[in-house]
């Protein structure tokens, strides 16, 4: 056997170390078959027959499973192997002491990359910190949420101030003298844009099938962003696009297809989302690694088999002032005036002079304003933007709400939060209190993910959405392994969460007393941290 | 008959004051009252008398819960308007308004009969309740209800005659019936912005028949015989029950959605085969992540790979080792136990 070397790499480097019981294994194979990653294996291992110091040389072989010592086939601790053993004789311990990454760069001489979480989030979540404060009923009569009726509804397009509004009169009717601004009013919570590719194509189908099924079926205008990453082009001809907000990212991938379909849709699509950020990793482009790139995914962007990295930025843009001229004004164009048109970027210390900016729009064509937080998830990301950039959600959605409200122009262009939200299990607490602190609504691309099944966790199980080998067939590319994704369980799945959240939005805004979205009623707010009461401008609870 | 003027000189009788006159004089076997109000409150409520007579009120310009918690036995006659809570918690008592009345009318009511000559304010018939053993409590406005009308409705018969509504969208206001589970809301003129748990439907012969027997009783209260032939036009009037839970519409699961108004062979169905089967973990077939492939070259003929694979998918065809594809579920135990490394994992596309 050859000799074991110091500067290899061990078991006691990798982030997981397999439990092995020997005596609850019967040997069916199954935990190694289920392995995407191929981080365990059957192995032959020699045994000493007897404990006898007389009897030399007699080794017994023995069939176990073994962990595999490798920097590309290593077990990222998503736990299949474990579900399918009958016995329970396998299990994943977390390496505490875990040098992988230290290893991966020092071998590879190449940036560690990772999709899903971040895992450095520690400090504990703004959001756990605050509560629903202001809860009187005698002051504010409580609603009924099971039997009230209630309006979750909140602009999407650009909102005028009455005095901005162009009303005339002719024979004694209301006329509109001239066009106002496209606005759709939807579901405070946007389905997060994830791209076709960035997830399968059975995640995105049943994305869209939910988005189409909660309209249709219960008359909730809940609205998906389609990432960019193209659309199929039945969908654009469909009925079913007048719910999907189109998203127009730096790579400007699969436009050629949306262009090509217009003359032939019959509906216009709930918006367009111009991609400038994302809250996972500032500053970088979109990053969709070969091994995702499937043939339809080449199909649909109209690229070859390889990494795909969008430029960090649109390339034609080079100031706010350009981008909304430019960008803002051709998403205009592009259906006519009659499609809203937001903006989505990563939070950041200077988002509230983009606000500000955008808040001037003279030709009132900026729709929307998307922040990303820090908190958020992505396909795949260089681990150092993950974990060491962006900025919190919560603050910043703050600033810029207080930042219109001072201008008195708070509404007029709608806000919306995302990053990180039901990090801690409650997804529809967050979407409320962000709300209360000045947010038309919220987006989700994580709870989508673990409504469909993800594995991945805050504290770094899994999370290898880049590998494209996601064990849950969600962010895989691989036949094989999409297939496991059962795209009507999914699409049940996803709508049965919209309708608990639906019935915990209630849950929260009954109390209270709202009957309708209760945007900047930061009154309703407490926080048991003084600094978050400074920075946050509501009531510090002890 | 006891009259008491609540007004003298400029000086008004509290509410307490009045209800204590009223306890005193019961107390004494009086049972007949007239009252000029003025203002008091919860005036008619729970009072009874010793004397097998029934007590009657005729009361003008009262205060707020005329008839609150009133009993058998009781009539009380309001001349003109009453403000909120006409007949809060009415538990048998029959009043009359000849005016109209304020918010939360019959709010609670379970017992005894509320007239209305007029309008009835916002969150009237609420919470109204039927305990099986007495008569259903009853609420009869001549014209129309503020919004939240009915809401929690429990049990009892409303009955709202949209007379002189005829311009009103709804003669029950908006969000009427929210959370109603019992009951009925018998209705002549416009409905809108119903609750979803309850229905509109037309009256039967039973609702026709109590409608044509308590009309008159009601019209004769409120002085308003001479409408009696207009309202018991039948064609105008629909009732609102619960929709019972076991008769609420089915939610079409999402998998029929997807079956029948959903693309036929789905979203991707032109870019990737699909058809739509789901792989369990670690299966056999296609759906192996890996398969093991046979080199004859290294192969010593031992069978160890016969003897371990868990899922005797392997078998010796004359010379040549054979993995059957329907069995293997791609473990590599065969490549792993081989001590030529005659079988190799590959890839299973």
């Amino acid at each position: 056997m050859a000799a074991v070397k110091i500067n290899e790499i061990h078991k006691s480097d990798l982030p997981w170390i397999v439990e092995y019981d020997e005596s609850k294994c019967i040997q069916c194979g199954k935990c190694t078959a289920v392995c995407s990653f191929n981080a365990i294996k059957p192995a032959v291992e020699y045994r000493k027959k007897t404990n006898s110091i007389l009897e030399k040389d007699k080794l017994e072989k023995v069939l176990v499973i073994k962990q595999n010592i490798s920097l590309d086939n290593y077990c990222h601790g998503c736990g299949m192997c474990a579900n399918v053993c009958p016995n329970g004789a396998i299990k994943l311990i977390r390496n505490k002491d875990d040098k992988y990454s230290v290893a991966y760069r020092s071998q590879k001489a190449d940036s560690f990359k990772k999709g899903g979480r971040s895992n450095l989030n520690t400090e504990g979540r703004t959001l756990d910190k605050i509560k629903v404060g202001r809860i009187s009923q005698m002051t504010d009569p409580s609603l009924d949420a099971q039997r009230h009726t209630f309006e979750l509804r909140t602009p999407f397009g650009r909102v005028l101030k009455a005095d901005k509004l162009n009303f005339g009169v002719k024979d004694g009717n209301i006329i509109e003298t001239t066009k106002l601004p496209p606005n759709r009013w939807i579901y405070p919570i946007i389905f997060g844009d994830m791209s076709i590719g960035a997830v399968s194509w059975r995640m995105w189908e049943a994305m869209a099938i939910a988005t189409a099924y909660l309209n249709e079926v219960m008359g909730i205008p809940i609205r998906m962003c389609t990432g960019e990453g193209g659309i199929p082009t039945k969908l654009l001809k469909s009925k079913y696009v007048k719910y999907m907000i189109l998203q127009i990212a730096s790579g400007h991938f699969g436009w050629n297809r949306i262009i090509k379909a217009m003359p032939d849709m019959t509906e216009d699509p709930a918006g367009i989302l111009i991609k400038i950020g994302q809250g996972a990793k500032p500053g970088d482009g979109g990053l969709l690694l070969a091994n995702k790139v499937a043939k339809y995914v080449q199909e649909i962007r109209g690229v070859p088999k390889a990494d795909l990295l969008s430029p960090p930025t649109h390339q034609g843009l080079y100031s706010i002032e350009e981008s909304v001229q430019k960008m803002f004004l051709s998403m205009n164009a592009a259906f006519k005036f009659k499609v809203p048109v937001a903006i989505k970027v990563a939070a950041s210390v200077t988002s509230v002079s983009v606000y500000n900016n955008l808040l001037r729009d003279p030709y009132n064509i900026v729709g929307g304003f998307f922040l990303d937080g820090l908190a958020a998830g992505t396909g795949a990301a260089h681990e150092i933007s993950l974990n060491h950039t962006g900025h919190p959600i919560t603050s910043k959605l703050r600033d810029c709400y207080l930042a219109a409200v001072h201008q008195g122009r708070q509404g007029e262009i709608p806000l919306f939060a995302g990053g990180g939200l039901g990090q801690t299990g409650s997804f529809a607490a967050d979407a409320f209190k962000l709300i209360c602190l000045g947010a038309n609504g919220v987006f989700t691309g994580r709870m989508l993910m673990e409504i469909a099944g993800c594995v991945g966790s805050d504290t770094g199980r899994c999370n290898a959405c880049n590998t494209g080998l996601c064990p849950a067939g969600i962010a895989a590319q691989n036949e094989n392994l999409v297939k496991r994704l059962d795209v009507d369980k999914v699409a049940q799945n996803l709508v049965n969460y919209i309708l608990a959240t639906d019935i915990e939005l209630k849950k929260l805004m009954a109390p209270i007393g709202c009957s309708s979205l209760p945007v900047g009623r930061s009154d309703a707010l407490i926080t048991v941290d003084k600094h978050i009461s400074n920075r946050l401008d509501i009531q510090y609870a002890c | 008959m006891i009259k008491i003027k609540t007004l003298k000189n400029n000086n008004r009788m509290s509410t307490q004051e009045l209800l204590q006159m009223i306890y005193k004089k019961i107390e004494e076997g009086h049972t007949d009252f007239e009252i000029e109000a003025c203002g008091q409150h919860d005036i008619g409520g729970a009072l009874w008398s010793k004397v097998e007579k029934p007590l009657y009120f005729r009361v003008t310009n009262p205060g707020q819960r005329v008839g609150a918690m009133a009993m058998d036995g009781t009539k009380i006659v309001v001349e003109g308007s009453a403000p909120a809570d006409v007949g809060w918690l009415n538990s048998g008592a029959e009043i009359v308004v000849k005016g109209d009345a304020g918010d939360t009318a019959a709010h609670c009511a379970a017992g005894g009969k509320i007239f209305v000559a007029g309008r009835v304010g916002t969150r009237s018939g609420a919470l109204m309740k039927h305990d099986p053993k007495f008569e259903p409590p009853q609420f009869w406005v001549l014209k129309n209800t503020g919004s939240f009308s009915f809401e929690f409705m429990g049990g009892g018969i409303a009955v709202v005659c949209g007379y002189d509504c005829e311009e009103l969208n709804s003669v029950l206001g908006d969000r009427s019936c929210v959370g109603m589970v019992g009951g009925v809301v018998y209705v002549r003129g416009n409905v809108e912005g119903l609750s979803p748990s309850v229905e509109q439907v037309p009256l039967d012969k039973f609702d026709k028949d109590f409608l044509k027997s308590g009309m008159p009783e009601f019209l004769k209260e409120i002085d308003r015989l001479d409408l009696k032939n207009k309202l018991l036009d039948f064609s105008e009037w629909t009732k609102i029950i619960p929709i019972p839970k076991e008769l609420k519409k089915k939610k079409l699961p999402v998998k029929d959605f997807i079956k029948n108004e959903w693309f036929s062979d789905g979203l991707f169905g032109d870019l990737v085969e699909d058809n739509g089967e789901v792989y369990g973990l670690a299966e056999e077939g296609k759906a192996r992540l890996r398969k093991p492939e046979w080199d004859k070259n290294l192969c010593v003929g031992c069978d160890l790979c016969i003897k371990n694979c868990p899922q005797n998918a392997i078998k010796k065809e004359s010379d040549n080792y054979v993995s059957e594809d329907e069995k293997c579920i791609g473990c590599g135990i065969c490549s792993a136990v081989c001590p030529r490394k005659a079988w190799k994992m590959i890839v299973n596309r």
